[in-house]
């Protein structure tokens, strides 16, 4: 694993049930993503790429093959040194309704610190909220706020633990196409001006334009 | 339609079994109740009825017995065939372990007959020098067949007669049940030899007819006749009234356990009816009116309703004979009761209050609009808050203003009743503010956990406050429960004040009291002249107790209590405190205070006491003295009564420095009789009243089960619906751990918050209780500590333990359900 390497998965497989109701969701998958990339992970529904970033996210636990995140196997951690990694190296971006509705927005993006007992870096974090333009958003609530709003929430939230990785699983979902394109060159920013790696499932072709890789899944091999 | 409803119920089993405990709990009391108190009224009732006694001539006080020349005139009646003399005396069992067996020793001793009133049990019929016991105290004394009994009679002497038979007894009429019985001979010597009632029979019907008429013509002074039949009917219907109230009593509980479980039925259904909107909004869309949702939802209801009252009922019946069973004593029969009355209104109850619970659930769940199965966020219509927040100020206010209206000491029954209606509209409207009051008092913690509490205290805070309604729901069924308990805990703790305070204001510290060793039993008359008579005291006073109709003028009062006593004895021995007029007997009666408020009387008014049949007095009111109410109504100078209406003498008190010493030697040997002084005397009145204070804290204690169950279940279905949240803190990095705790402390803030208001309000309600039942001021009331302490530390252990299953489903919850895309 090399040092501009953010992500490391080989031999990933993944088999759900048995016998006949046996489904290989991921079989035998290499892929690396590197440190300050933006990279999206495309692939029609059934395809495996949900349960790829699954299985790298440390949400999910492989059948076989092995997963690093910047420079930590995560195969064979307890449960508990699990959720340290997600608290600690790795940030989400999930589909809409992903705030905390009784947190406010600043509560939200400092949850993963304020759960790992930690004090947010002051000067990086306002960078972010400003970069973001979330400043006088601040104490509102979730349900205050429009979509985008939201969903800058949810990146500042990513972002503000300097993580190894943050994972967007389907970010444009929910989201009508002018929110869909604010909310890509919102990640965008967090790769070029944060120095962010970002891996982003998507089954949007216009999603996967604005990454610098696209990985292809197909029946749970990559094939491109 | 109604199928799809009822293919949902099936299929969330965890919903149902929510829903049903609290069904099940609330009926299963309720029917627990019925089956204890017709059973405990049975098996008082004793056997079957008899069927030898035609003519019952029976004396109306213990003083007039028939002699045994009496019974034999009577005998010798035409058409007598049998004749039963029925002796009932003093008779104190001493058991094994010395002290006194726990049953009034009053009439506890008869004579053994060969009449249908003893069915012997073990053993035989005693003879000279021998005893038969009744079997329930018997095993209270720990006595069996081939034992050497204790008995104190009525004069102090004792006997010890050998225990032969055990049996059981088929009372007639009302008489109380004896349960020693001597040999009939012997019991002349023992008991004396009048009887208290002579049982004739006859050969035929006929001859009961005339025969009745007969004995009336001979029978005359205190004494009545009465026929066999009549006699059956009485026993027959005094077994029904004494089952009706101790099910009344019980019946209060249930209900309280009953209102318990409304909340948590009520508001399970809230819960479930809100998960389900989207559902209700798909049959909207797809063609179903809003009456066929409103119907489905109520039948879903009733289906619950009657399957969780079977459970329950059957539960009740198992819990009523189980408890039955296991307070039993030992060695001894009970005769099991299972009411179709008590199951039908346990059903009733049950199918009621959830059919009720549910149709405000029914009406919000059909009015939810078909569009809302379109959205993903779709919640229901809320009701405005605005008629409950003034129908609840309303109540509070109204309430407050007639307690405050009512706050002298000097109440009659209106002001009674107008002050603890108060009470209970202040309670009630707080109910209705309950949402209201949650906002209020979470709120502030919110503010100040926001600024100092870590993430999981700010979670939690914020999610019982998420919906101040069901936070109120849950809390109330808790505060119903605990008010309860601890409204009765103030009382507690002013009667043990008044009864501590008016007794060191009568007796003086140095003051020697002999009593009877059995609450509500009577001292012989015996052990005035052994008081007098022991070295070291130098006066004594008999206080006697006697029921007295009185009347103000023309205008009668009813029945009050009197005790007649000697003023000169009275003086040298006790203190009369005297709040208004004098404390002088010689020229007048002196009144409770209570007393005296309640019926409007004053000092210089003259009351007309019947003191005996046909023997009325006029006596002036010369002073009011402060006491509790269960302190004589009236004292007056015995002269003024005659001696053998003078009534139960129920405790004798002594002066003088050695007294304690003497009379303590001198009543060593009677374990029957109890010599204390003022301090035992105050602990005895409070400890008896404690006992009853722990009967209410375990019935009201059900309550509060049933307020854990509505706990879990609004935290159950809290963590089920926010299961996505969960998955985001999970995959933001939050342990199990972290969420188990987030859950716990939900259900702290809630049970502390419903305790809290629980305690506030019982501790006003008892302060309005002991005012009208004490005639107490409102305030200051002596507020039972450890009983808040309890409380407090109590509602947080109920907070952690309703958590532990919930809090554990929320930990295991699926990360991947908040993150994978629908």
């Amino acid at each position: 694993m090399t040092a501009d390497t953010a992500v490391r998965a080989s031999g990933l497989t993944k088999v759900f049930g048995s016998g006949g109701a046996r489904v290989v969701a991921l079989d035998g998958v290499d892929v690396t993503f590197e440190r300050g990339r933006f990279a999206a992970v495309m692939g029609p529904s059934g395809s495996g790429k949900s349960t790829l970033m699954h299985c790298v996210a440390g949400l999910e636990r492989p059948t076989d093959g092995t997963v690093h995140i910047g420079g930590t196997e995560l195969t064979g951690l307890s449960e508990q040194k699990l959720t340290a990694v997600r608290r600690d190296r790795i940030g989400f971006v999930f589909q809409a309704f992903n705030l905390l509705p009784t947190l406010s927005a600043w509560e939200n993006i400092t949850l993963p610190l304020d759960l790992a007992g930690k004090k947010p870096d002051q000067t990086y974090s306002d960078a972010v909220v400003d970069a973001l333009g979330l400043r006088d958003r601040l104490h509102h609530r979730p349900a205050q706020l429009s979509g985008g709003q939201q969903q800058r929430v949810a990146c500042a939230r990513a972002l503000v633990t300097r993580p190894d990785v943050v994972f967007a699983d389907e970010p444009t979902g929910a989201l009508d196409s002018r929110s869909s394109a604010e909310v890509l060159t919102l990640l965008r920013r967090c790769v070029d001006e944060f120095g962010a790696t970002v891996v982003m499932v998507t089954h949007d072709p216009r999603a996967a334009e604005r990454a610098d890789r696209v990985v292809t899944l197909a029946d749970g091999r990559v094939v491109a | 339609m109604l199928r799809a409803m009822l293919r949902d119920l099936r299929a969330h089993k965890g919903r149902l079994a929510m829903m049903l405990a609290a069904i099940v709990l609330g009926v299963g009391f309720m029917v627990a109740t019925w089956v204890v108190s017709d059973s405990t009224a049975r098996t008082a009732g004793g056997g079957a009825a008899r069927t030898d006694v035609a003519i019952c001539a029976q004396a109306l006080e213990p003083e007039s017995g028939f002699t045994p020349a009496e019974r034999d005139r009577l005998a010798a009646l035409p058409g007598v065939t049998r004749t039963n003399g029925v002796r009932l005396g003093y008779a104190a069992l001493v058991a094994a372990d010395g002290k006194l067996a726990g049953v009034w020793p009053d009439r506890a001793g008869t004579g053994w007959d060969d009449s249908q009133r003893f069915v012997l049990a073990d053993g035989r019929a005693p003879r000279a020098g021998e005893l038969a016991l009744g079997e329930q105290v018997a095993a209270a004394a720990g006595l069996t067949v081939g034992d050497t009994a204790r008995v104190i009679l009525a004069d102090g002497s004792s006997v010890r007669p050998v225990v032969v038979g055990l049996f059981t007894y088929r009372p007639l009429g009302a008489e109380p049940i004896p349960s020693l019985a001597f040999a009939g001979d012997e019991s002349a010597v023992l008991l004396g030899d009048r009887f208290d009632r002579v049982e004739l029979a006859t050969a035929s019907a006929a001859d009961e007819t005339r025969l009745a008429l007969q004995v009336k013509s001979i029978v005359d002074g205190e004494r009545e006749v009465r026929t066999g039949a009549e006699l059956t009917a009485e026993r027959e219907r005094m077994v029904a009234d004494n089952a009706r109230s101790v099910r009344e009593v019980m019946l209060v509980f249930a209900a309280v356990a009953l209102v318990a479980g409304m909340f948590v039925i009520a508001n399970t259904f809230t819960m479930l009816v809100a998960q389900r909107t989207r559902q209700f909004a798909l049959l909207r869309a797809v063609g179903a009116s809003a009456r066929q949702v409103r119907v489905a939802v109520l039948t879903e209801a009733a289906v619950i309703g009657v399957l969780g009252s079977t459970v329950g009922a059957v539960l009740g019946v198992l819990l009523g004979i189980g408890a039955l069973a296991a307070f039993r004593p030992e060695g001894t029969t009970v005769a099991y009761t299972v009411s179709p009355f008590g199951i039908a209104a346990g059903y009733l109850a049950g199918v009621l209050v959830t059919v009720v619970s549910a149709y405000g659930s029914a009406r919000r769940g059909a009015a939810v609009a078909p569009v809302a199965a379109l959205r993903t966020d779709a919640a229901l219509p809320r009701r405005a808050l605005l008629s409950r927040a003034i129908v609840g100020g309303v109540l509070v206010v109204g309430g407050v203003a007639a307690v405050a209206a009512t706050s002298g000491v000097d109440l009659d029954n209106t002001g009674r009743f107008v002050s603890m209606g108060g009470a209970i509209a202040v309670w009630l409207g707080l109910v209705v503010l309950a949402p209201f009051l949650a906002m209020a008092a979470l709120r502030p913690l919110a503010t100040l956990v926001g600024w100092r509490g870590g993430p999981t205290a700010k979670l939690a805070v914020r999610n019982a406050l998420r919906d101040p309604r069901r936070t109120a729901a849950t809390a109330s069924a808790l505060t119903v429960g605990l008010g309860l308990v601890c409204g009765f805990a103030v009382v507690g703790e002013s009667f043990a004040n008044v009864a501590g305070a008016t007794t060191r204001d009568q007796v003086p510290a140095g003051t020697t009291v002999v009593q009877p060793a059995l609450d509500g039993s009577r001292l012989g008359p015996e052990v005035v002249t052994k008081v007098r008579a022991t070295p070291g005291v130098a006066a004594a006073v008999a206080l006697t107790r006697a029921p007295v109709e009185w009347a103000a003028g023309d205008r009668p009062l009813g029945t009050t209590s009197m005790s007649p006593v000697d003023p000169a004895a009275f003086e040298r021995v006790l203190t009369m405190p005297v709040v208004e007029g004098s404390g002088d007997l010689r020229r007048g009666a002196v009144v409770l205070r209570g007393n005296a408020d309640l019926n409007r009387l004053d000092v210089g008014d003259t009351l007309t006491l019947t003191v005996a049949p046909g023997v009325t007095r006029r006596v002036p009111i010369v002073g009011l003295y402060r006491g509790w109410e269960g302190q004589p109504g009236i004292f007056l100078d015995e002269a003024l009564v005659p001696a053998e209406h003078r009534g139960v003498l129920e405790a004798v008190y002594a002066a003088g420095s050695g007294a304690r010493a003497g009379l303590d030697a001198a009543f060593a040997d009677r374990p029957d009789i109890l010599v204390t002084d003022r301090d035992g005397l105050v602990e005895r009145l409070v400890k008896g009243f404690e006992l009853v204070l722990a009967v209410i804290y375990a019935m009201f204690g059900a309550a509060l089960v049933i307020a854990v169950f509505g706990v879990v279940n609004t935290l159950a279905l809290s963590v089920l619906e926010r299961t996505r949240e969960i998955g985001v803190l999970r995959a933001l990095g939050a342990g199990r751990t972290f969420v188990r705790r987030v859950v716990r402390r939900e259900s702290i803030v809630i049970t502390c918050y419903g305790g809290a208001l629980g305690l506030l309000v019982g501790i006003g309600v008892g302060a309005v209780m002991q005012h009208v039942m004490l005639l107490q001021p409102l305030w200051p009331v002596g507020v039972p500590v450890p009983m808040v302490a309890i409380g407090v530390v109590g509602m947080v252990l109920v907070g952690v333990l309703a958590a532990v299953w919930p809090a554990r489903r929320a930990s295991r919850a699926d990360i991947l359900a908040a993150v994978a895309t629908e």
